[in-house]
């Protein structure tokens, strides 16, 4: 008995001096993920974009450097990024991946831009582009894909979560609830149940409500598409019905526009209204929504009385709402880079479900993979049937022509126009 | 309990001094820490020194063009080539920027053009405002890092604003003058010293805390939004403290995008508006663990292995007191058991001694009766004697203290010694006794004559102790070569077929006071030492002790000695030519002894019994060839020795001497032997010079000298001192040598014989036999005395001791004194004698 008390008194010693030894850190083995080159290869890996912060790419650039720890990758921000992003992928520092759009596709002034990007539907690259709603996925017409998404964006509406259950009411998923629910909080004595930025046409309130509705309307159309993009006058009255439903929301949900002029921008200003907790509905686009999480603590308002908020499509249809999926942010990678192997390793680890969902979390903005159920913020657009899903890049309608729609709405939103007006004026409306 | 207790105890001090050399090793670690977060700070300090020392620098370049710019009251292309003309850095450029159209031209061409150096700034979101650039000279005027529309790259650029002049309107306009320098140019400049902080990264923010410059680490493009992402504080918290980084000087600690601790390190940059220098380095790049860890790992490891080194002593320390304990008990036992053994074995004799005694006081008339009891006393004396040998030896053997002397001995003394003692309790037991020499070459031989004996005799009296009646004992020695030079290794084999040992008793046969029981020899006396004595005497001997038993079947003891030969040795003896017959059943006994007669040049035939000797010698006889001498065995089988001698005496009628050999006493049959024609006796076993001296002496040749047995007619007559205090002992010495004829002389001590031996006339006394211990001056005083004497007689008049000091170092010490000899109390007359006749041969030869 005495031996085996000695002998447990000195394995307790031992397993306590052991326990007093600096505990090994291990990189987290991440599932799914498995390096392809040497994990001890030291480069730098140089990402250039348009953002003055990036921090949820920062954090994905940390968790590569769990596999590759002597990989360095940095994110740049160019000025003037559209019209510099030539210049600097010609320069000593051109980036190894860099920021694209795919408005970009066919114009001379982005040539450049579009020429240094590697195709990356090269299936030796092993990039797994499943993983992406394959609408926001544009191919060029040769099949080569020189940039992917890396978020996604849409349009719709900030709702008040506790304000609709406070007052029992449901969120709307048809023009005809929508309606009546403003018109029921109006009746709980919310001023606005409804609100945006008016005040200029940057992603404005009426942009984000009939965008999607007249998508819808010329999707099928391609003769409508086609002389939308030639910007001809007489596809104007491809707009009616959309600059008609504009007209009707704005009567039947009273929207007070004088209450909306007060936001001055269509970002921040947006989010510290919407936290002020006495709006159910605020319209934005999915860019706004990123900026959400950060301003909770800058909103004296919301940090006194926190709230219950999703992201939700508007409803313009009687048939319920449209989700109109967009590719936000786009990457390419400079097929001149002088670490490839290293780049694309990178983009192979990036383009994943899990670190594009988490990208996105983290970014706040809609993530671009067929998942939408892991952010409860944007949830709601993942139960959108597929056939109200509307891309324009699919629709085939040009920046210009969209430009046309955008202006026309504003106009008529706003009262400066009349439909008649608006629709005669296509063609000639300037950003 | 207490073991349990002392070993708690062990360990809660071995974690009390773990506990505090981790608590001061953590104490050190972190005062170590601050200072290296402190010396943190200093670098940091430094480095924005040197920084301002740049930017110093680079705005007084700037300053320079752009007061001379002014004073010369230059248009644009002027200014331009002016400073084109000044630039010489290669990958610099400078820009001058009209505030009214924030266009301009540039010193270098836009890339991939050879002459186009308009510059625009209009989407550079940078000099909307340029209220933050101060007049000339002021200050240092930097702009963020922003993308040099002229090629693209991440750029600085230092400031001044300038007054141009139109040449077509003729007035003045305000506009900028940049001096434009690569990020990457910086960097490359902008380090920390490497070998002190090798993971440490610099940034450096306006008052808004955007970076003007930022290091690898530092996320965001504002370092308080960094801050706030990856640290959990709340906005009045983190207000303050970007409050104090961004007007004092100092350090806090603060995660980094992985989570990891690094400390900031923050300073004004003095001559700038509002920026701060940062200093940022993971926390563990500041801290010394393993050093201080070593310690504590060390110290730990020490004690650990300090602890159990202690507890397995402890524990090996009280298995050994157990099993010391456990032996003291046993010894304590078997000294009691001992004690008892000899105070039965003791008490035996002397019972035997005492009541003998009173028995011969009555029957002092009748002869016989008291003769028999004297007989029996004198046994009885002898086993006590024998007895306190054993106590006395196995105590020196205990204590260490046991010596050899060696001294030149005879090897057939010993072993007719060995033989004779040995013959009273073959004789009574009727044991079938044989001893065979082999190859005996060297008979003198150098070592403790005493301790041989003692060997011999040990192991031959056990065999023939626990040897039952009727039962056999045989005895083998032999020369054999050597390794060690000048010695000779004698092998001694004694084997009987006794009652055997166990193989537990085996085991320790050889540790004092442990006797083979049974129940058949529960009779045997004994001490229980012999063989514990003999093993010490073989060990310290040099020797082996090999034991083969079997219980109820017998045992075999073989020691083996290494023994130096002696300088001493028979010179070559050789008989003349006769011829010899050896009669006897024993194979051995006639191949050994027909050895040795070949050897002493005797020619030598063999018989293996009575018949066939008969038969031998009648043939000879009728040849007229008759042996020259028979050597005939006692006792064989059909027809004995006797019988043999009779029949060839009276069937043959030869006259040459007849040998009666054997290995038992043969006193009994000696005049039975005579009476049949028997010549002599000789004791088996049977030396080469045994043989030489016996046949010459039965075939009339000279002899070398021979003892007289029973004839002590050459003492007669002989006058001897004795120093003896005891007036028993003087009594008993005096009077047993009175009975051989021999007067003495006593002194009562050491100083009255050295007295007399002065006073006394040359010759008077032939020797003195001198007592050890006696007042006023002790026998070996006394005898160095005489020594010193000056009368040359007295000075070598023989001196023997006899004492009661028994040892072979009492001996030695006798020695040196200056005796002759040395005999043990009690005395043995036999010895006595002995030892007259060797000193007075001695005496005859100088």
């Amino acid at each position: 008995m005495k031996k085996i008390m000695c002998m447990f008194l000195a394995v307790l010693m031992i397993l306590s001096l052991a326990a007093c030894g600096s505990e090994e850190q291990k990189a987290a083995a991440e599932e799914g993920f498995k390096p392809a080159l040497d994990t001890a290869e030291s480069c730098e890996i140089n990402v250039a974009g348009g953002y003055d912060n990036f921090e949820a790419l920062e954090t994905e650039f940390d968790r590569f450097n769990e596999y590759y720890p002597d990989v360095k990758l940095v994110f740049t921000k160019v000025d003037d990024y559209n019209n510099m992003i030539g210049t600097v992928l010609n320069g000593n520092d051109a980036p190894d991946i860099y920021v694209s759009n795919s408005w970009m596709y066919g114009r001379d002034q982005y040539k450049s831009s579009i020429d240094h990007a590697e195709n990356l539907a090269d299936p030796d690259l092993g990039i797994d582009l499943d993983c992406i709603r394959s609408n926001i996925i544009l191919n060029t017409n040769d099949g080569t894909l020189p940039m992917v998404p890396v978020f996604s964006n849409t349009y719709g509406m900030l709702v008040n979560n506790d304000l609709f259950e406070k007052e029992g009411l449901s969120v709307p998923s048809t023009y005809q609830e929508l309606v009546e629910v403003c018109d029921a909080f109006r009746e709980k004595g919310y001023k606005n149940p409804i609100m945006g930025f008016t005040n200029e046409e940057t992603t404005s309130l009426y942009t984000l409500t009939i965008y999607p509705f007249f998508c819808e309307t010329v999707a099928d159309d391609a003769e409508a598409v086609k002389k939308l993009n030639a910007l001809d006058p007489s596809a104007g009255e491809y707009m009616r019905p959309s600059l008609e439903k504009i007209e009707q929301f704005m009567n039947d949900c009273r929207v007070d526009t004088d209450a909306c002029a007060e936001i001055e921008d269509n970002y921040e200003a947006v989010i510290m209204r919407f936290f002020e907790g006495d709006v159910p509905m605020m319209t934005c686009s999915g860019d706004t929504v990123s900026g959400t999480a950060k301003r909770e603590s800058r909103s004296e308002a919301f940090i006194a009385d926190p709230f219950e908020y999703t992201f939700v499509p508007v409803p313009m249809s009687d048939d319920g709402a449209y989700f109109l999926d967009m590719p936000n942010l786009q990457f390419s990678v400079n097929k001149e880079s002088p670490k490839l192997d290293m780049v694309n390793e990178f983009m192979r680890f990036l383009i994943t479900s899990r670190e594009l969902n988490e990208m996105a979390q983290n970014k706040g903005l809609m993530s671009p993979t067929k998942d939408l159920s892991f952010d409860n913020m944007y949830a709601a657009f993942g139960e959108i049937p597929e056939s109200r899903i509307l891309s324009p890049e699919e629709i085939g309608l040009t920046d210009d022509a969209v430009i046309q729609m955008r202006q026309a709405v504003y106009k008529v939103g706003t009262g400066a126009m009349t439909i008649d007006e608006a629709v005669a004026a296509y063609g000639t409306f300037e950003q | 309990m207490r073991k349990t207790f002392v070993i708690i105890v062990n360990v809660i001090i071995m974690a009390a001094i773990v506990i505090f050399v981790v608590l001061y090793s953590g104490y050190e670690s972190r005062d170590s820490y601050n200072r290296q977060i402190k010396h943190f700070e200093k670098t940091t300090v430094t480095m924005e020194r040197v920084t301002e020392n740049y930017l110093e620098g680079e705005q007084r370049i700037c300053d320079v063009w752009a007061k001379y710019i002014n004073s010369e009251d230059m248009t644009l292309n002027e200014a331009i080539e002016y400073i084109r003309a000044s630039h010489v850095l290669e990958n610099n450029s400078t820009h001058l920027i009209s505030l009214d159209t924030l266009t301009g031209l540039s010193t270098r061409p836009k890339q991939g053009t050879s002459d186009d150096y308009a510059v625009s700034y209009e989407r550079v979101d940078l000099l909307d405002d340029v209220s933050w650039i101060d007049d000339i000279g002021e200050s240092i005027n930097i702009t963020r890092a922003f993308t040099n529309p002229m090629n693209g790259e991440q750029s600085l650029a230092f400031c001044n604003r300038v007054t141009l002049r139109d040449p077509e309107s003729k007035s003045s306009g305000d506009a900028v003058l940049l001096r434009v320098i690569p990020i990457s140019e910086l960097e490359q400049k902008w380090v920390f010293p490497q070998e002190e902080f090798a993971n440490a990264e610099l940034s450096m923010i306006d008052a808004d805390g955007y970076y003007i410059l930022k290091g690898y680490s530092f996320k965001n493009s504002d370092f308080f939004e960094f801050y706030k992402s990856y640290n959990p504080t709340d906005p009045a918290s983190s207000k303050a403290l970007f409050d104090r980084i961004t007007s004092s000087t100092g350090s806090v600690s603060m995660l980094n995008s992985h989570g990891q601790e690094c400390i900031l390190a923050f300073t004004p940059v003095a001559a700038t508006a509002g920026w701060t220098l940062l200093g940022f380095v993971p926390a563990e790049d500041l801290k010394a663990d393993t050093g201080n860890w070593l310690l504590p790992g060390v110290i730990s490891a020490g004690l650990l292995i300090l602890f159990l080194l202690d507890l397995f002593y402890m524990l090996y320390l009280n298995r050994r007191l157990q099993v010391a304990v456990t032996d003291a008990e046993s010894a304590n036992k078997a000294k009691t058991d001992f004690l008892s053994t000899m105070s039965h074995d003791i008490r035996t004799p002397m019972n035997a001694i005492i009541g003998l005694t009173s028995i011969a006081e009555k029957n002092l008339g009748d002869v016989d009766s008291t003769r028999e009891s004297l007989r029996k006393i004198g046994l009885a004396g002898n086993h006590l004697l024998t007895l306190i040998n054993d106590i006395l030896d196995i105590s020196k053997v205990e204590s260490g203290k046991l010596k050899l002397s060696p001294l030149t001995f005879s090897i057939v003394e010993t072993v007719e010694n060995l033989v004779n003692i040995s013959q009273p309790m073959i004789k009574e037991k009727k044991i079938d006794f044989s001893f065979h020499i082999d190859n005996m070459d060297k008979e003198y031989l150098y070592t403790d004559q005493l301790r041989l004996n003692q060997i011999c005799i040990n192991i031959l009296s056990n065999a023939i102790k626990y040897t039952e009646p009727g039962g056999r004992v045989s005895v083998e020695m032999r020369e054999e070569e050597s390794n060690v030079p000048g010695c000779v290794r004698l092998v001694y084999t004694v084997a009987d077929t006794g009652i055997g040992m166990s193989p537990e008793f085996m085991e320790t046969m050889y540790q004092p006071f442990s006797r083979q029981t049974d129940s058949r020899v529960n009779s045997i006396q004994g001490t229980g030492l012999g063989l514990a004595i003999t093993k010490q005497m073989v060990d310290l001997m040099g020797g082996t002790i090999e034991c083969q038993s079997e219980q109820g079947k017998g045992t075999s003891f073989t020691v083996t000695l290494d023994i130096p030969v002696a300088d001493r040795q028979l010179e070559e003896i050789r008989l003349d030519s006769i011829d010899a017959l050896i009669v006897d059943d024993d194979e051995i006994f006639l191949q050994t002894t027909a050895d040795e007669l070949e050897s002493l040049g005797a020619g030598v035939e063999q018989a293996r019994s009575g018949k066939e000797a008969l038969e031998m010698i009648r043939r000879r006889h009728e040849s007229g060839r008759d042996y020259n001498i028979v050597i005939l065995d006692w006792k064989m089988p059909d027809m004995d020795g006797l019988e043999t001698i009779r029949r060839i005496r009276t069937e043959v009628d030869m006259d040459n001497p007849i040998l009666l050999t054997s290995a038992y006493d043969w006193t009994d049959i000696e005049d039975l032997a005579k009476e049949a024609g028997a010549n002599g006796f000789v004791t088996k076993p049977i030396f080469r010079s045994t043989l030489y001296n016996k046949i010459n002496e039965l075939l009339g040749t000279k002899t070398r000298s021979v003892e007289p047995e029973d004839d002590y007619s050459d003492l007669n007559g002989m006058h001897i001192l004795i120093a003896e205090d005891i007036d028993v002992n003087w009594e008993i010495l005096s009077g047993m040598l009175s009975v051989f004829g021999i007067t003495s002389d006593r002194a009562e001590n050491g100083r009255v014989c050295v007295d007399k031996v002065r006073n006394a006339a040359e010759g008077s006394y032939e020797l003195i036999f001198m007592d050890v211990q006696m007042p006023e001056m002790n026998g070996l005083d006394a005898t160095r005395a005489i020594r010193e004497s000056d009368n040359s007689w007295a000075a070598s008049i023989p001196i023997i001791a006899v004492t009661a000091d028994a040892f072979s170092e009492n001996v030695a010490e006798c020695m040196d004194a200056g005796m002759n000899g040395h005999i043990a109390k009690p005395i043995d007359m036999k010895l006595v004698i002995k030892e007259i006749r060797r000193i007075r041969e001695r005496s005859e030869q100088k």
